[in-house]
Order: C-alpha cells, then sequence, then structure tokens
C-alpha cells in the first residue's frame, strides 16, 4: 500500500509544486526514470515471488539511479552522451520487458 | 557489491548453453554475456539474498515510501516538462521565421538604397569627369565594362528558362530542382555565349554564389521561392541552340523527360536585367 499512496503522492506534487530541474540535470531526468522503472518491475516481481524487501528495493532503486546517471554524465565529457543515453535505455529496456514477462505469467499464468 | 558479484558468478555456472569442447570449457556464447546476464537475472539478485538471511523489512518504511514520493514526482515533472516545453519551442520557432523575415526586409530595403546610391554616384561621376579627352575615355571604358561585371542594369535579346520541382515531388529529393541543377543551367547558359544572366531577377555576377541552403535556394545569399525564371541575354540565333547542346542543356533535357520537372524555354525580344546590388569590393584592390 505504501508504494502505490507514495506514488499517487508524488505525481500530485510534481504536478501542483511544478519544481523547475536545474538546466544541468535535465538531460538525466529521463534516464533516471527508466532507471526508476527498472526498479519498480524488478521489485514487483520480487514481490510476487515472494522475497521482497524494501530495503533491497531503496538501495537498487538508488543505485541504479546513479549508475545511470554517472554513465551518461561521462557520456556527455566524452562526446557520446546521447549514445550512451541510448544504450542505457535499451539495456534497462530489456530487463523492464523481461521482467514485465515475468510479471504478467506470474499474474495472469499465461 | 560484493554479494551482488558472488551471486551473478553463480548465475554464469548454473547455466546448461552448449560447451563448445571439453579442451575449452567457454560457452559458445561467452561473448554474449552482458545480454545473457541481463535477460536470466532480470530481478536483483540481492532480494533472494536478504530474504534468506531472514531480515525484518518493516523497518525501512519511511524510506520505501520516501522513494515512491520522488518516483512519482519524477514521473510527473518529465511529463510536466515535455509539456511545456513544447509549445515554448514552436514559440521560439516562429520567433526565429519572423526575425528572418525582418532581416530580410531590412535587406531588401537596403538594396533598393543601394542601387538608388549607385544612381546617384552615376550621376555624380559624369557631373566630376567633365568633357574632356580622358574624360570621354573613361566614360566609355565604364560604360562598356559595368555592363559585363553586372553594376549596371543591361537589356537585349534572350531567353527566359522556367525550371520548378516536378508536380509529384514531395518527398523524393531527386524530384526537386536542386542547387546543382540550376548551376548546371547557368554554366551552360554562360558556355552557350550568354552575356548577363539573371535568376527571379537576381543579377548573376562574379560574386553571386547559387548554392542550396537548408530547403530553399539562395542566389546571392537570398531565398529563392519556385518556379525559377533564368533570364539570359545573348545571341538571338544562336543562344538556344548552343545551350540545347551544352552539359547544362542535357541534363535539364533529362531531368524534364526522366523526373518530370518543369522546363520550358522561350526566346523573348527583349530582357531587362536589373545591377547586382551587391557589387562592392571591400578588401581586393587593385594589385597595381
Amino acid at each position: 500500500m505504501i508504494p502505490i499512496i507514495g506514488l499517487i503522492l508524488g505525481i500530485i506534487l510534481g504536478l501542483f509544486l511544478e519544481p523547475t530541474i536545474p538546466l544541468a540535470l535535465q538531460p538525466y531526468l529521463p534516464i533516471a526514470i527508466v532507471a526508476a522503472m527498472d526498479a519498480l518491475f524488478g521489485a514487483f516481481r520480487a514481490y510476487l515471488d515472494g522475497n521482497f524487501t524494501d530495503r533491497v528495493f531503496v538501495v537498487s532503486f538508488i543505485s541504479n539511479v546513479l549508475i545511470a546517471a554517472s554513465i551518461v554524465y561521462v557520456g556527455y565529457q566524452i562526446g557520446v552522451g546521447s549514445q550512451l543515453s541510448t544504450g542505457v535505455v535499451v539495456v534497462l529496456g530489456i530487463r523492464i520487458f523481461t521482467n514485465a514477462a515475468a510479471i504478467r505469467r506470474a499474474l495472469f499464468h499465461a | 557489491m560484493t554479494t551482488r558479484q558472488g551471486s551473478a558468478s553463480s548465475g554464469l555456472e548454473g547455466r546448461t548453453t552448449a560447451i563448445r569442447s571439453p579442451a575449452d570449457p567457454r560457452p559458445i556464447d561467452a561473448s554474449m554475456d552482458l545480454l545473457n546476464q541481463i535477460i536470466r537475472q532480470p530481478v536483483d539478485p540481492d532480494y533472494a539474498i536478504v530474504k534468506a538471511r531472514g531480515e525484518s523489512s518493516s523497518r525501512r518504511g519511511i524510506a520505501f515510501g520516501a522513494v515512491a514520493v520522488v518516483i512519482g514526482a519524477m514521473f510527473a515533472l518529465a511529463a510536466v516538462q515535455t509539456s511545456r516545453t513544447a509549445p515554448q519551442l514552436a514559440g521560439e520557432r516562429t520567433e526565429l521565421i519572423s526575425r528572418i523575415e525582418a532581416a530580410e526586409t531590412q535587406q531588401d530595403q537596403l538594396r533598393v538604397r543601394v542601387t538608388a546610391l549607385s544612381a546617384d554616384i552615376d550621376r555624380l561621376r559624369t557631373g566630376a569627369l567633365g568633357d574632356d579627352d580622358t574624360a570621354r575615355t573613361l566614360q566609355t571604358q565604364i560604360n562598356t565594362l559595368g555592363p559585363a561585371v553586372g553594376t549596371v542594369a543591361v537589356k537585349g535579346p534572350g531567353l527566359l528558362i522556367v525550371v520548378d520541382d516536378a508536380p509529384s515531388a514531395s518527398d523524393d529529393l531527386q524530384d526537386r530542382v536542386l542547387d546543382m541543377d540550376l548551376q548546371a543551367l547557368v554554366n551552360g547558359l554562360w558556355q552557350a555565349g550568354a552575356e548577363a544572366i539573371a535568376i527571379n531577377g537576381h543579377r548573376l555576377s562574379a560574386l553571386t554564389a547559387i548554392r542550396g541552403a537548408g530547403d530553399a535556394i539562395t542566389v546571392d545569399y537570398r531565398s529563392l521561392t519556385r518556379p525559377y525564371r533564368v533570364e539570359a541575354i545573348g545571341d538571338p540565333r544562336t543562344l538556344h541552340a548552343r545551350f540545347a547542346e551544352s552539359a547544362g542543356g542535357i541534363t535539364w533535357n533529362q531531368l524534364a523527360q526522366n523526373r518530370q520537372m518543369r522546363y520550358e524555354i522561350s526566346s523573348m525580344d527583349e530582357v531587362t536585367l536589373q545591377a547586382d546590388p551587391g557589387m562592392v569590393l571591400r578588401w581586393a584592390k587593385k594589385a597595381k
């Protein structure tokens, strides 16, 4: 229940407060979101497997976002920022799809 | 981190892919390790490890909730920002377009002014030269050279060539008139003995470039609008025939036949070509 309430609260906060993101951080927001989605799907799958722990979720989310952002940061320093962003999105995307498929199988047995 | 690495290697050992040979224990797809690992281990292995250790999970409910709030806020922020920047970008584009149009209007006004001032210069020069022998020689020289270099308007018999994109030119770049095609056309006309050429009223001189800039062709740094009207002054008896035989003429025959581009040549008894207002040399001086 906590995650759903938290998500909704976060969306409401984001929509109504509309804090402006510093320009320097803007390239990292989409990457952070994809990393967060990866953590979310992984957590949900672990939950369905029966071994979810919120500590691992918090740590994996933070490390996912930080690592993805730092990869993109290094990429921008050496001039291949957008390519590395694509790479991060592809790798995390594969994981998201795999997890989503496992979740679908666990939920619908199909 | 150490636990993750340990479990990652255990995942590799547990794999049952084909083995290359007894002597080489590496699996065939060893080079695809990263992708395999991503697909086989999509869930963070720490979940299972921590669960096996049996730690209670209720202590960190606050951190969990905070992360959930952060994730939700990120989604909302990204969505808001994307939808907010879209009209902003469109606005910037409109503003840039209007600035370009304003600059072009100003350029037009300046050109008109240049033409007027050139006429003044001509008049004052004629007055200043007086009427002695050297003055008459100079005046003759000016009168011969002016038309040739393009500083004065000229008229005479010639050709009018109208070219345009093929009717179905919406997507295929090959069906459109390119800067190269106009260059070929103009070069063909020079080759055929044209003495003065203008494209859409822009007189070609030694300083006039024909080039493509984005979607448009520019002559003398002015964008042209379709259709392209190329006017040339030259010998009325031979200009047309010699142009048809030139490389440019042949190119355009092919373009008209294979690409259905518009290509109309008509002979004119009298064509008037304006002066090139940009004929100013700021840096080049006579060598001696």
